[in-house]
């Protein structure tokens, strides 16, 4: 059970930054809070609500996205979209991210070129 | 009608939220809370059980709201820990001696009762600890909440502390044992001046020790004490060696045996004292006899106890920092 516990934890700990990197991207095209976080989950990116919604309204804060309130329907709701600093963030996010798989995938096949 | 559980929920959530945040935090958490109302709903559950469920899985409101407004959930953080730490080992190694040896001092210069002389340094160096304890932390958790960063010093490499000497950390006991009883041993000379008699709570101007002895003994022996005081530091810092021991049966016999002969030769003890404690002095007998067999006792196991600890430093390997 212990080895579980430290499994989830470093796979937490892995995950963590990704979240921010899918959400700039996800919110390319402008959502809600409920159906990102369903987005998300259905593409395998496993994120809790507790994490999200702070993460979202810290990443507004940030001026990484930008907001609306739909109140189209019967319950008003607040639409995210990645800014233009948050186009660059991710596009940062993303080139990092493709570099590291590349040290990764040295790493393992032990190619030291 | 009674508010709902979530009208509760978000009112308790909003309450600790700055007051220009609120409207917007509360419209997203509505919003929030609504989605996952529906989402269990969605699962089949009845409408009073979903938003039971959705609000169990929000979990504490207030833990809620600082996450949303990124207040810390922690007294003293990461940032700060170390330097409170630091502070507050420094203030009770300085001012809890201090204060207790301070107390006592005046305790013992007022000429307070035995009782009242050790429990007032205890009671003042408790609650000293607890003020130090708590004005600290207090100063800390609010510069942890404040928005503008404390200036903290950066550590650097010179602050590293030597490497301890783990026989030294084993002397502080025996440093600390000797200098309180040395203390209080001075302390009791100088205290018993005054009177060491009590009759219905009345002190009587009696001194326990001839007041002659002050034009000559009881100066000497409290300097002695002054030096076995340096010596007990000297221990610690250096432990127990040949010479040391040496040294000791010189300190011991410079107060035992002018301590044994003004005894015997009825010097030490004031006469009026001995009226007022009925003690037909010289015939005491076997109390003499006692006294001064402890006297003696005392100095001889002492001066034993020098030569065993100075063996057994020597057939331990000398502790040594290469640098």
């Amino acid at each position: 059970m212990q080895d579980d516990d430290l499994t989830i934890g470093h796979l937490q700990e892995l995950r963590r930054g990704t979240v921010v990197l899918a959400c700039l991207v996800r919110l390319r095209t402008a959502d809600y809070g409920y159906a990102l976080l369903e987005s998300l989950n259905a593409r395998g990116i496993t994120v809790d609500a507790n994490t999200l919604y702070p993460l979202l309204r810290r990443l507004e804060k940030q001026g990484l996205l930008t907001s609306e309130w739909n109140t189209d329907e019967s319950r008003p709701r607040k639409f995210y979209r990645t800014s233009p600093a948050g186009e660059a963030l991710a596009a940062e996010l993303t080139a990092d991210w493709r570099r590291l798989d590349d040290a990764l995938t040295r790493l393992t096949t032990g190619d030291e070129s | 009608m009674t508010a709902s559980l979530t009208d509760r929920y978000v009112w308790a959530a909003a309450r600790s939220v700055p007051e220009a945040q609120r409207p917007e935090f509360q419209r997203e958490l509505r919003e929030r809370i609504g989605d996952a109302i529906d989402a269990h709903i969605a699962r089949g559950a009845a409408a009073a059980d979903a938003e039971h469920a959705a609000l169990v899985e929000l979990g504490d409101p207030w833990q809620l709201a600082a996450r949303y407004v990124d207040r810390p959930l922690h007294l003293i953080g990461p940032r700060y820990f170390a330097a409170w730490w630091r502070l507050v080992k420094l203030l009770l190694v300085i001012l809890v001696p201090l204060s207790a040896v301070g107390v006592l001092l005046g305790q013992v210069l007022s000429g307070a009762p035995i009782g009242e002389i050790i429990a007032e340094p205890i009671t003042v160096a408790l609650s000293v600890a607890v003020h130090v304890g708590f004005w600290t932390t207090l100063v800390f958790a609010i510069a942890e909440r404040s928005a503008t960063a404390m200036p903290v010093a950066t550590w650097t490499p010179e602050q590293l502390p030597q490497v301890r000497d783990d026989a030294r950390a084993g002397r502080l006991g025996d440093l600390i044992g000797s200098v309180v009883f040395l203390a209080i041993f001075a302390g009791a000379i100088v205290w018993q001046q005054a009177g060491a008699i009590f009759v219905d709570g009345e002190r009587l101007p009696i001194p326990v020790l001839d007041p002659d002895l002050w034009s000559f003994w009881i100066p000497y022996f409290l300097v002695l004490l002054a030096l076995e005081v340096a010596f007990a530091v000297v221990i610690y810092l250096r432990g127990w060696t040949w010479t040391m021991a040496g040294v000791n049966v010189l300190l011991n016999a410079a107060f035992t045996v002018p301590a044994v002969w003004l005894f015997l030769s009825g010097r030490l003890l004031a006469p009026e004292f001995l009226d007022a404690i009925s003690w037909p002095w010289p015939s005491g007998g076997p109390v003499v006899v006692i006294l001064t067999f402890v006297f003696v006792g005392i100095a001889v196991w002492d001066i034993i106890d020098g030569f065993r600890k100075a063996a057994a430093n020597r057939s331990m390997p000398v502790a040594s920092v290469v640098g």
